[in-house]
């Protein structure tokens, strides 16, 4: 190791894609054994970054230091042979193979051509276990949930004999504990010698493990500082380069009649809730994963039968059997994965924006193009979607705009109660912000909404009521700002 | 606000291993294929002698060696739709080079070199040009039969040696050759499949081919194995059906390539990738032979046979959608 010197540096990077700069003028070098965090808004470059670290991409210009040495990466390959590894956002591996043919994949051990299944099942069992997760080697990766398969991904980055070691919005996905595990692992890998660079949009995270965090911004590095030296607010001030007021913005709007009720409501992961929600107000729903929130909202929804209870509409006691019932009373559920449940992504955004629509825009089967263009663009300048235009593919917008288009087409068709199920995962601080305004627009229109979410803080300061689920109960219920964050804590888990 | 954290006691528990849908499968075609045979030996006279079966196993073997190269281009999520041109192609080169006096133990190799290079071609166009596997392999089948006729003028190329005509119709200890050929095929390519590294990359490449890319995988590399294989295949079951038949004719093989995807689809082939095995296409393959046979045997019109196998393999889709996790 060169003495004293960077371990990986990166001089002068530049990358471009069809003349767009992703990244400019780069200058960033990464200490052995040091936890550098790197921070930014989505569309940053920190993407970008690691791809570039990694092999992944070339940059268009500058160069890549190894330990002091020029390097020049033709693939992922070849950052793998000098130990550097990444464990990427969205969990890269093969859900169909058992976990340990992924701990092992692409580095199998084998003896005369045939592999040692029963050797690499054995060791997989033993690595997990060193790192005290409590998952079965031979298990299907797909059968686990995303947060053990981002567990599963860790692992296999760390027994690999790595060095440098990259974690792209690791704890996404993970519950607390989850997240604790690894932060646990990943201090025992800096101390084993490891290099961390941690993306992360938790600002308290980077606090907690970084020694260093680097802020990009439009592709350009900003700032690079000693974390005991700033603050969340420099942070910020760095990332957005423009005032966040609050982090959870929340507007409070005079509250108008019932929208909803549900009594003594119980369905398939549920019991006995009772909850209503008004025009003009949010009420949150927090509870650990698997606490019930969800399948409530999808059974509010129709997609599963009430088992006991009464939803009440308006006053009205009503039944939902399908999910189109739920839509036709004005209810829009905005699911957890955008990309998954919410969008057409490769289709364009005035299309995702009308589509639920069809019916009012058509005449005897045919659309009625004028209408269909004029309801994409007033739901754009409604929500202020930043698109080139209606026909641009919605894959190619943030995610904050992605999730704008996912209320503008429930808006477009006349919703009122908006159920938001973890509306910010994996969403920058900007863009939160985003969404939050968009909830306050929401309200001002004289929506509702339901938020679920199992970030406290967020569901804490944006909950006019604040209500708890443990154990497929409504156990408890607050007022906005009512009630102090570990007694709602507690509630939750129990204790 | 930083969220406290709290030590939870409960340590996530990960599922167990279920029994393997495959295994069950396998087992259930063993049933039903058993079922068939009883069921057409009590039936028929002449199901269950000695030359029916023979001709069972013959008929059964050539579709089996393509659906065992189908399935491990089917496993990358792909599809090789050729399949069916190549064996008429592969019929024709080999007849035509064995006319010219070439030996037929270099013939042979020589046939099986040009199905290699039918396979490289078609990786060629998937990988480096980027086409989908569908379009690929649309357009060399019908490129691949405009070349057999060409080269054939649309004849028949009869005269072959005998040879190379006893190679399908013997049989070594009492087993027909075409038979232990599929034996041949089958286990190296079951060892290659669960046991050798190689095939580990190519369900990784069927499962999520970007995981497979950054776990340093060559992927381009996995997949011109896979076409090459599939196509090599074919290219030997060309051979044999030309063996077995005695004559080269370059429409040979019409459809076959359906029969091949079938086959592995029965056999429990996700057309999505990364699932699939060895002993599937096959048990696969000899259903729809079994059931072809019997059709003819119990004096059925044929053409029942094209649509029982499209009802079969709706049935085995839907119960692989059934144990798929709904969202």
């Amino acid at each position: 190791m060169a003495d004293g010197g960077p371990l990986f540096e990166l001089v002068g990077i530049e990358k471009r894609f069809t003349g767009t700069y992703a990244l400019k003028g780069i200058d960033l070098a990464f200490a052995p054994g040091e936890v550098h965090a790197i921070a930014g808004e989505n569309g940053a470059g920190k993407s970008t970054l690691i791809k570039l670290l990694t092999g992944a991409h070339q940059p268009s210009a500058g160069g890549l230091r190894w330990e002091g040495r020029p390097v020049a990466f033709r693939g992922p390959g070849d950052a793998l042979a000098l130990g550097i590894n990444a464990v990427h956002q969205e969990v890269v591996a093969c859900p169909h193979l058992s976990v340990a043919a992924n701990l092992y994949l692409g580095d199998e051990r084998v003896r005369h051509g045939f592999l040692r299944k029963r050797a690499m099942l054995r060791a997989g069992q033993h690595l997990l276990d060193g790192l005290g997760f409590a998952i079965r080697a031979e298990a299907t990766l797909g059968d686990l949930t995303i947060g053990q398969q981002q567990l599963v991904a860790t692992a296999r980055a760390a027994h690999r004999g790595v060095r440098f070691l990259i974690f792209d919005e690791p704890t996404g996905y993970l519950t607390r504990q989850e997240t604790e595990q690894l932060f646990r692992l990943i201090r025992a890998l800096n101390a084993d010698g490891v290099t961390i660079v941690y993306i992360s949009h938790r600002l308290e995270e980077i606090f907690e493990l970084a020694d260093r965090v680097t802020v990009l911004r439009d592709g350009r590095l900003v700032s690079t500082r000693r974390t005991a030296e700033t603050s969340e607010r420099d942070l910020i001030r760095d990332m957005v380069a423009r005032p966040i007021e609050e982090l959870h913005y929340k507007r409070v709007v005079p509250r108008g009649e019932t929208l909803l009720e549900t009594r003594s409501l119980s369905g398939p992961g549920f019991a006995d809730v009772s909850l209503t929600v008004r025009r003009g107000e949010i009420v949150g729903l927090y509870g650990l994963i698997g606490a019930g929130r969800s399948e409530f909202v999808t059974t509010l929804f129709g997609r599963h039968r009430s088992t006991g209870g009464e939803i009440r509409w308006q006053g009205a006691p009503v039944a939902i059997r399908r999910e189109v019932d739920a839509m036709a009373l004005g209810m829009a559920l905005v699911p957890e994965s955008r990309r998954d449940q919410g969008l057409c992504l490769n289709l364009g955004v005035g299309f995702n924006l009308a589509l639920p629509s069809y019916a009012r825009l058509s005449r005897f089967g045919w659309v009625d193009r004028g209408a269909e263009r004029a309801l994409a663009r007033r739901q754009m300048d409604r929500l202020t979607i930043v698109a080139a235009g209606p026909g641009v593919h919605a894959e190619t917008l943030s995610g904050g705009n992605q999730q704008k288009i996912v209320v503008g087409k429930w808006l477009a068709r006349g919703a009122r109660l908006f159920i938001f199920d973890e509306p910010t995962v994996g969403v920058d601080v900007g863009t939160k912000s985003e969404i939050y305004r968009v909830f306050a627009d929401l309200l001002d229109a004289g929506a509702g909404i339901i938020l679920i979410s199992s970030y406290l803080p967020e569901v804490y300061d944006l909950s006019d009521r604040l209500i708890v689920f443990r154990g497929g109960r409504a156990v408890a219920e607050h007022g906005w700002k009512t009630a102090e964050v570990e007694t709602i804590l507690t509630e939750a888990i129990g204790a | 606000m930083p969220e406290p954290l709290v030590a939870l006691d409960v340590p996530p528990l990960a599922p167990r291993p279920r029994l393997r849908f495959g295994f069950l499968l396998n087992l259930t075609l063993l049933g039903l294929l058993g079922l068939m045979w009883l069921g057409l030996s009590l039936g028929t006279d002449s199901f269950a002698t000695l030359g029916n079966f023979a001709n069972l196993l013959r008929q059964g073997s050539i579709w089996a060696i393509m659906a065992v190269g189908q399935t491990f281009v089917i496993i990358t999520a792909g599809i090789d739709l050729s399949a069916g041109a190549v064996v008429g192609v592969a019929g024709t080169v080999v007849a035509l080079l064995m006319k010219s006096g070439v030996p037929v133990p270099l013939a042979i190799l020589a046939t099986l070199g040009f199905g290699v290079a039918v396979g490289w071609v078609h990786a060629f166009g998937i990988v480096r040009l980027g086409l989908p596997p569908f379009i690929m392999t649309l357009a060399s089948l019908t490129a691949l039969r405009g070349i057999g006729l060409l080269m054939t003028n649309g004849q028949t190329i009869a005269g072959l040696p005998a040879a190379f005509s006893a190679l399908a119709r013997d049989s070594t200890l009492g087993i027909p050759n075409l038979f232990l050929a599929v034996i041949a095929v089958a286990v190296p390519c079951h060892l290659l499949l669960h046991h050798s590294r190689w095939g580990r990359h190519l369900y990784a490449v069927g499962s999520n081919r970007e995981a497979a890319r950054l776990s340093g995988i060559r992927v381009n590399r996995v997949l011109y194995l896979a076409y090459i294989l599939s196509a090599t295949l074919s290219a030997l079951a060309g051979i044999l059906t030309t063996a077995r038949i005695g004559i080269g004719v370059a429409t040979t093989g019409d459809g076959w390539e359906l029969q091949a995807i079938a086959s592995s689809v029965i056999g429990g082939a996700s057309l999505f990738g990364a699932v699939g095995s060895v002993p599937g296409p096959l048990l696969g393959a000899m259903l729809l032979t079994t059931i072809n046979n019997g059709a003819n045997l119990l004096n059925i019109n044929p053409f029942w046979q094209r649509i029982v196998t499209g009802g079969l393999i709706v049935a085995i889709v839907y119960l692989d959608q059934l144990r798929r996790p709904k969202r």
